[in-house]
């Protein structure tokens, strides 16, 4: 079961069963401290794995990050 | 916000800075195996290629390219124990607190409060940075890794790129 924030990257790589967070890379599992949302990803992850019968399926974590990401991802292009 | 276009950007990247355009890996099937006992009967280990680091370790090179080190973490560890070096995304968060990119707390919170039986004997990081030697990652260390696995009785594996 694999935990993603890139949701391209994992459909191209095509693990058997994927959760899709739409949160900044650093952040599979939520904000720092906020131990409800990181036990709702993770229960959600682990329950998933009964869940998804269909190999290479991609669920999407139906949260949203609370501010738009775009400088992190700008940060992480930059180490290339 | 919508997915970030990943693909498009690294592309994009590699061609300003003069590389050829690069040869994702991309998989058109992939096996599945249906889960064999509740999850409540499950022994689980977890993965994170974050750049995770135990005290007790040497840090990641935060740059590291085609390095295979891979690290077992005791699951009982607690999370104030750990760096975090990665230079392929911001570690802000992940440096206040692990459990965003490596859920060791809330895994052992989940096994007492009995969601799973147990959390595996060793949970894992590595596979860290930029990995470009396929191959070996098929043909060695990632054969090498379900072996230890197997070892541990692990009935369910949760993999965290960053």
């Amino acid at each position: 079961m694999l935990v993603s924030t890139g949701r391209d990257l994992t459909s191209q790589v095509l693990p058997p069963r994927s959760l899709f967070v739409n949160f900044p890379m650093g952040n599979p599992f939520g904000a720092p401290g906020q131990i409800d949302q990181q036990h709702r990803i993770l229960r959600q992850a682990l329950e998933l794995t009964w869940e998804i019968t269909e190999p290479g399926t991609i669920v999407d974590l139906d949260e949203a990050w609370p501010v738009s990401f775009a400088e992190k991802v700008e940060k992480s292009l930059l180490a290339l | 916000m919508e997915p970030v276009r990943y693909v498009d950007l690294l592309n994009q990247r590699y061609q300003q800075q003069g590389f050829p355009p690069y040869e994702w890996t991309v998989n058109t099937d992939t096996p599945l195996t249906p889960p064999t006992k509740p999850l409540a009967e499950c022994r689980v280990s977890m993965l994170t290629s974050g750049g995770v680091s135990h005290c007790s370790m040497p840090a990641w090179d935060a740059h590291a390219r085609n390095d295979f080190r891979l690290d077992e973490v005791d699951p009982g560890a607690g999370a104030a124990d750990f760096t975090v070096n990665d230079s392929y995304y911001d570690t802000t968060d992940a440096s206040i607190d692990v459990n965003c990119v490596f859920p060791i707390d809330r895994l052992r919170e989940q096994a007492a409060a009995g969601l799973i039986r147990s959390v595996a004997p060793r949970l894992w990081s590595g596979f860290m940075g930029r990995i470009y030697s396929r191959s070996k990652v098929v043909n060695e260390s990632g054969p090498a890794l379900f072996a230890e696995l197997v070892s541990d009785e692990v009935d369910l594996f949760l993999l965290v790129p960053a």
